[in-house]
């Protein structure tokens, strides 16, 4: 009992402290979205473990505690993915920003000269 | 002295030959830019020795990226008609430069591209020859030029070429991608046979071959993703 009030309250805090949270990097609307469904589905899970159960059998899975895995394995895939994304995007930009730097003070040098 | 061709060359960690190479180029050619990546090491004292200009990354980027900011300053000058890019590593030959510039010239190229394995590779070790093999007939095949040399550092082009480069791969892939170009955007070209020297140094300085897998799969996935 006392984890199910555990978990339940981690997910509370997470959710809130996600929307809330603005001064991270622009969280765009379906990520909100996801974040709320995963909350929501997280909750249930933890009231109530035999609706994973009945969930797994009906998509040919075993138990609900596989289920649970497989979807975590395909979360954890698609954070990656969208890491590496962003990192790139990240990095794309540094490189405009480096650039620039460069060629202003090389134009400075050049005047003083 | 040819003021109306600039000499591009971008340089990470080689302050042990950039000085030489310098005063090498130096002789024949007034306009060198060095583009410092972002050294940790005396190649920007050791630039500063000499009369080349110095461009300074504040970090380190890649060399498509120091390429790239090369250009972006040279085109400021109108004066500039034709562009070269050199190797800081002391592996080209200064005279193959004279020889790409007439070749492109004569023939009324947009870019002419040294080529060692038209030309002689002195000391090459086999492994990278190997790769380097494998490299080229990876490229062909996904531009469907047909060049026996695609990752040499020495060309030679004109001012159109360079106002519509734009290199975007910041690290060993601006080789790919300038061959890429070329075949986008149907530019005259020609390979030069060139000679290159492989020293213990410029050895120790080249691309390991684990960098051309990453090397193929990036372009892979450049060519994928457009």
């Amino acid at each position: 009992m006392i984890i199910k009030v555990i978990l339940i309250a981690a997910i509370l805090v997470v959710f809130f402290w996600f929307l809330s949270n603005r001064s991270s990097l622009q969280v765009h609307a379906w990520q909100k979205i996801g974040v709320l469904l995963l909350s929501v589905i997280g909750i249930i899970v933890v009231i109530s473990p035999e609706i994973s159960n009945r969930m797994a059998h009906h998509l040919g899975v075993s138990r609900g505690a596989d289920l649970l895995l497989y979807l975590l394995t395909l979360a954890f895939l698609f954070m990656t993915l969208n890491l590496y994304l962003k990192d790139k995007e990240e990095r794309r930009r540094t490189v405009i920003l480096a650039r620039k730097v460069a060629l202003l003070e090389a134009q400075l040098s050049k005047k003083n000269d | 002295m040819d003021k109306n061709i600039c000499v591009l060359i971008p340089v990470y960690n080689e302050g042990e030959v950039i000085r030489q190479v310098l005063s090498d180029v130096l002789k024949e050619y007034s306009n060198v830019i060095c583009i410092d990546d972002g050294s940790r090491d005396n190649s920007q004292s050791e630039i500063k020795k000499t009369n080349a200009k110095l461009i300074v990354h504040p970090i380190n980027l890649g060399q498509g990226a120091a390429l790239q900011t090369g250009i972006d300053y040279a085109l400021q000058d109108p004066k500039v008609e034709f562009f070269a890019t050199f190797d800081a590593d002391g592996q080209h030959e200064l005279k193959d430069i004279k020889k790409l510039l007439d070749t492109l010239k004569s023939k009324k190229l947009d870019i002419a591209l040294g080529s060692r394995f038209l030309g002689r590779a002195e000391n090459m070790p086999w492994s990278k020859k190997v790769t380097l093999k494998m490299a080229i007939q990876f490229s062909n095949r996904t531009t469907g030029l047909k060049l026996t040399d695609t990752y040499n550092g020495m060309r030679v082009f004109n001012r159109k070429f360079a106002e519509n480069l734009n290199i975007q791969g910041y690290d060993f892939t601006h080789a790919a991608e300038i061959i890429e170009k070329i075949a986008l955007g149907n530019y005259k070209y020609a390979e030069v046979p060139v000679t290159i020297r492989y020293t213990e140094y410029s050895k120790s300085k080249g691309m390991p071959i684990l960098n051309a897998i990453n090397l193929g799969l990036d372009t892979l996935l450049n060519r994928i993703s457009k």
